[in-house]
């Protein structure tokens, strides 16, 4: 692996910090009409929690607590008061974890910062979390519980596909239905984007995509002769960059990450690209806050 | 044509390797881990052609610092055009002495080698290709190389040393001012007048030959005594064999330290015509071979009828001279030794030598200056020391040409008829010092020698080429003379030459069926045998740049290079400029 090998001591400095970010920001799982397991959130279906939606006809068998008198008084007729069930939201994270999320310290830090917030956030907001990691072709399920250990590190590493440099391939997933996807994934590979999204979005799914990125990569101060070596693959690749190339280059990428922009708004995915170099927080309320990705507490 | 004034400017283009390796050092690659690599290559296929071009144009700012070192070579190695029409003379005085013959072949290399740096851009070349001995037509006038070429290939410079002043001074006047002089030649030279470039093709040769030759009568046996030389600076062994005509003997080798001279000695065999001794050629082979005729001078018989008082001098005097045979018929005599006694005043007749005889009285010394007339027998004499007794005189007739004067008074004076000559001394030589002066005995045989040299009869002579000839001829017959190489081949040679050839060989010289000389012509002149002062001169025969500036015009084009050269400096700067703004 071509990457920045995270130690235990920097996990656990990225798990403070998106702790201490758990009490400020959090997923957006309040705004969403939920169905599922009871909880804490309101679902889409009737439950038994204490707000009223609807009145509906009384059958032998309703609960008689719930039968509306003030109707009964006025219409004489017996009308039972329906109210939103609680649900349990559910939240799959899917972590990208090819080479290129952690190749330098800054943005293995910040990819760490953000998966533990991401994974933190939806455990304190009782989410049921689902955490895979994936890489080109191959995927894992990481045991949600074992992320305080900091173990899903050593896990994911291990993680061999045949080309990692490969579009990640997400049908092989449990994703669950109704549920948030949240993608952690820096988007440096090519292809389009709409298979991913589809796929993330079925079966009533929402997306959210949190992508870190280099400011050097982003916009780069390259000029004469370089040997770029592709943490992918691990190759070398000689190039002469002229201010031409680079010019074509940020078109490039400026091109891509619109395209992911785009099409992440066509598929209503909150899209959220997150620099890896300054504060945490600050970038968050910049960039993930704005496009629902997060919401403030 | 485009013509390099400024050829040392062409060095400016070692700038390129020089902007090549700064580019290549800064093309040294960084290493760099970049996860968006396929980016970076999706740009560079998407433009293809772009891509093809990137390949080309690597850096703009390399394109421009190579397109500026071209331009700054171009504006330093000042190009200029020819102008139509131009000409460009050029006079070559070549070194006609003999050792020149060894180098011909290089000189002409050389020659062609420095003519087109000489033309100066001009149009076109007049050559004028003349000898270094005065006096001698030119070998060639012309515009061809080519022709030039084959004339000096077929050219034989076989002179002893001479002086190449008057014929450069000939040379200059032929291409004015502007033209260009060369001297051609082997060895180094002083500053050359008249602004003459030279050429020095020259270079130190071993060379042994021969110096001279000699005879002697040995026990009835002629004996020749030929002088041999090393001029090299090694020791040497050479062969050498005597040929005739039918025979040829056994090959001798010899051994000469450098420096070294030996005679090679042996009897001249009495039934040859002529022989010719051969030695182991070497590069310079005019001295490798001496031809020799047994030397016989013309007889010269002399009658001495002088008085016994002198007996002495006279018998002194045939001794002395060569070939001299003394005679008693004065009808047959070629020469009379006679004195005139004024008291018995005989007249002498015919070719004489004449000394006044006065045994009356011995008179005070002569006083007045001693004054020399311009004579052939008196050049280079010295008669300031001659003491003369006043004595009776010779009547000098009108004719008479006084030699030789002690203020107003006659001492020698020449008597000249038709068919005779007669020295005259105007006083007793008893009374005098004059048998004690050298000018008196060289006199006498100068005077000698005019009779025998008038004498029309058959001698045989070793001569040396180019040799001043004189043979007496009777007018009314024609004079056939014929020569041949040592090779036997035939030789260019006309009646009224005055010289022998300068070809070694053998030379017959007939009238009728009288033969009149038979001489054998060698090549004597040890001045150009020895090459240790041989030597080649430098390649500094460039033209000058008035030359290069007279037939030639500047670049048109070089206020628009200069701006390009400018243009291109400027965008080489703004691009490294960017780049590390960038």
């Amino acid at each position: 692996m071509n990457s920045f090998q995270m130690d235990l001591e920097s996990m656990q400095d990225c798990h403070g910090r998106a702790l201490q970010l758990v009490a400020r920001l959090r997923l957006p799982l309040r705004s969403r009409v939920w169905k599922g397991q009871s909880g804490d959130f309101t679902g889409g279906g009737t439950g038994s929690s204490m707000d009223f939606q609807d009145h509906r006809a009384y059958s032998p068998g309703d609960d008689p607590r719930h039968i509306n008198w003030q109707a009964f008084a006025r219409t004489g007729s017996y009308t039972m008061k329906l109210y939103r069930e609680e649900v349990r939201p559910v939240v799959d994270l899917i972590l990208d974890v090819s080479d290129s999320m952690f190749f330098t310290s800054a943005k293995a830090t910040r990819t760490t910062e953000l998966f533990y917030l991401i994974a933190e956030s939806a455990q304190a907001m009782g989410a049921s979390l689902a955490v895979h990691a994936v890489r080109g072709d191959r995927s894992l399920t990481l045991d949600p519980a074992a992320l305080r250990s900091h173990r899903w590190f050593q896990t994911a590493s291990v993680l061999a596909a045949p080309d990692p440099a490969q579009i990640p391939v997400l049908s092989r997933l449990p994703l669950r239905s109704n549920a948030i996807r949240v993608f952690l994934s820096d988007l440096l590979f090519a292809g389009d984007p709409v298979p991913l999204l589809r796929h993330l979005g079925q079966r009533h799914g929402s997306i959210i995509i949190f992508s870190p990125y280099l400011q050097e990569e982003a916009n780069p101060a390259w000029s004469g002769n370089y040997e770029f070596i592709d943490p992918e693959r691990g190759t070398q690749h000689p190039h002469r960059i002229e201010p031409a190339i680079l010019e074509r280059y940020l078109i490039s990428y400026n091109q891509h990450f619109t395209l992911w922009k785009d099409q992440s708004r066509h598929h209503q995915a909150a899209f959220a690209r997150i620099p890896a170099e300054d504060d945490l927080a600050t970038v968050l309320f910049h960039e993930a806050v704005p496009c629902g990705a997060l919401e403030a507490t | 044509m485009l013509t390099l004034a400024n050829p040392f400017g062409l060095l400016a283009l070692l700038g390129i390797p020089a902007v090549l390796a700064i580019h290549f050092l800064q093309r040294k690659a960084r290493e760099l881990p970049v996860s968006t690599l396929f980016l970076l290559e999706r740009t560079q296929r998407d433009a293809a052609s772009g891509r093809r071009l990137d390949r080309l144009i690597p850096s703009v700012p390399l394109w421009m610092q190579l397109l500026a070192v071209l331009l700054l070579a171009w504006f330093l190695s000042d190009p200029r055009y020819q102008k139509s029409g131009s000409v460009q003379r050029i006079a070559v005085v070549v070194d006609s002495s003999a050792s020149m013959g060894v180098f011909m072949a290089d000189a002409i290399e050389r020659l062609n080698d420095e003519i087109p740096k000489l033309s100066g851009g001009s149009a076109t070349i007049e050559f004028t290709i003349l000898e270094s001995a005065p006096g001698r037509p030119n070998l060639y006038r012309g515009s061809s190389v080519t022709e030039l070429n084959t004339i000096l290939q077929n050219w034989r410079p076989l002179d002893g040393l001479n002086d190449p002043t008057q014929t450069i001074r000939l040379a200059r006047s032929l291409v004015s001012r502007e033209g260009t002089v060369i001297y051609l030649t082997d060895t180094l030279q002083e500053p050359l007048p008249f602004g003459a470039k030279l050429i020095a093709v020259g270079e130190p040769i071993d060379n042994v030959g021969f110096t001279g030759v000699s005879f002697t009568n040995e026990e009835g046996t002629l004996v020749w005594h030929a002088m041999l030389k090393n001029y090299g600076s090694s020791a040497t062994e050479r062969t050498w064999y005597m040929q005739t005509a039918t025979s040829k003997s056994k090959p001798r080798t010899i051994r000469l330290e450098p420096g070294a001279m030996m005679t090679l000695q042996s009897a001249f065999p009495s039934e040859a015509k002529n022989v010719m001794i051969v030695l182991t050629p070497d590069r310079f082979p005019l001295d490798d071979r001496l031809p020799l005729v047994a030397p016989q001078p013309k007889r010269l018989a002399i009658q001495t009828a002088s008085s016994p008082a002198f007996e002495a001098l006279t018998g002194k005097l045939l001794r002395s001279l060569e070939s001299a045979v003394p005679s008693n018929d004065a009808a047959s005599a070629d020469l009379s030794i006679t004195s005139y006694d004024p008291l018995d005043p005989v007249p002498p007749s015919g070719n004489s030598i004449v000394f006044v005889e006065d045994s009356t009285r011995a008179g005070a010394y002569l006083k007045g200056g001693i004054v020399t007339e311009a004579h052939p027998f008196l050049d280079g004499l010295n008669w300031q020391s001659l003491l003369v007794r006043e004595t009776i005189q010779l009547d000098l007739l009108a004719g008479d040409t006084v030699l030789l004067w002690q203020d107003k008074r006659p001492l020698i004076f020449l008597r000249e008829s038709n068919d005779h000559q007669q020295l005259c001394f105007n006083f007793d030589l008893r009374l005098s010092n004059a048998e004690s002066l050298p000018a008196f005995i060289v006199l006498l045989h100068r005077f000698a020698e005019s009779i025998r040299g008038q004498k029309i009869t058959y001698s045989a002579a070793i001569l040396e080429t180019g040799q001043s000839l004189r043979i007496s001829v009777d007018p009314s017959l024609d004079l056939k003379i014929s020569a041949v190489d040592l090779s036997g081949n035939p030789l260019i040679f006309t009646e009224d030459s005055k010289t022998a050839p300068m070809t070694p060989g053998f030379l017959t010289a007939t009238q009728g069926t009288t033969k009149l000389l038979d001489a054998a012509v060698f090549f004597a002149d040890t001045r150009e045998a020895d090459f240790s002062a041989c030597a080649k001169s430098g390649q500094e025969t460039l033209a000058l740049a008035s030359t290069i500036e007279r037939h030639t015009r500047p670049d048109p084009l070089w206020r628009f290079w200069l701006l390009l050269l400018l243009a291109a400096m400027l965008v080489s700067w703004k691009f490294t400029a960017t780049k590390a703004t960038a």
